[in-house]
């Protein structure tokens, strides 16, 4: 009987310690997209400033940067001049497009207006697009392939060398 | 058609199973509250989502899985009883009957012990 308890003990305590080891290399506040794989989700929204309509199904054809932001997230500000240079050093062959949520035009118009806007930002103004693309804070960008598919999510404010590196590979495909 | 349009839900009871769905969903950008309870913007327009999906005639079910295919499960507060999440539920019960069975087991040998 106590043998048996053992054994059975020191697995259960085994498999508890390898599953707790498993978790220590993860990132707590990550969790994984659903959308990665799907086609990205429909949207049509009024760019910022013009209030022309901007439907994403019409930039397709070539990779998409999506880049979810807002003038008041610190992080926002910081990852501004990286997808601004590197939306111009890819040139035509990939499109940006900024999706402002929680904001106000005035205060997005100063922003751009200050800190230069090389591609188009649209306005979420309900935030219907954030809740579709699972948006649970900003920056958030999203990688869409030619054929408007999502290949990657990226939560935080995004590096050259990652979007670099991103462009890549939907590039190479 | 017409039958259709009576079904949908308006005022109150629209208000109240607004609620009810929201309580069952996770604010993305809070601390482990639901999207009734939280006051964020986020969950302000998610709970409006809601209320719009309702009163298009969209059932608890629809609205909930169409959550899960943006945020993923995580988005539900209680999990549901399928796929792996079957763990989280009966593990604790056979952990529970296990601990039963091995204080039983030891309570017995100790009464024998204790009878020889």
């Amino acid at each position: 009987m106590n043998r048996t308890v053992l054994v059975i003990g020191t697995i259960i305590t085994a498999a508890l310690i390898a599953l707790l080891f498993l978790g220590l290399g993860r990132d707590p506040k990550h969790i994984a997209s659903p959308l990665i794989g799907k086609p990205a989700p429909a949207f049509t929204l009024k760019r910022a400033g013009s209030g022309e309509a901007i439907d994403l199904a019409s930039l397709r054809g070539k990779p998409v940067v999506l880049n979810f932001w807002a003038t008041w997230c610190a992080p926002c500000w910081e990852e501004h001049p990286v997808l601004n240079e590197t939306s111009r050093a890819f040139g035509d062959r990939v499109q940006f497009l900024g999706v402002v949520f929680q904001d106000q035009e005035s205060k997005i118009l100063g922003f751009l207006e200050q800190r230069g806007a090389a591609y188009p930002t649209v306005v979420d103004n309900r935030g219907k697009t954030a809740i579709a693309y699972g948006i649970g804070g900003v920056p958030e960008t999203f990688i869409l392939d030619a054929n408007g598919t999502i290949v990657v999510k990226h939560d935080g404010p995004i590096t050259a060398g990652q979007l670099q590196s991103y462009l890549a590979e939907v590039l190479g495909r | 058609m017409i039958l259709a349009i009576l079904l949908l839900l308006s005022g109150d009871a629209l208000e109240q199973q607004t609620q009810e769905i929201a309580a069952g969903l996770r604010c993305p950008v809070c601390q482990g509250l639901s999207v009734a309870d939280s006051r964020s913007e986020m969950a302000i327009n998610m709970k409006a989502e809601v209320r719009d999906l309702l009163a298009r005639g969209y059932t608890r079910e629809q609205i909930e899985a169409h959550f899960v295919r943006a945020y993923g499960e995580f988005v539900l507060l209680e999990p549901k009883f399928e796929g792996v999440n079957v763990l989280v539920w009966i593990l604790p019960i056979l952990a529970l009957i296990a601990g039963a069975f091995l204080t039983r087991m030891k309570l017995r040998q100790l009464a024998k012990g204790t009878a020889s």
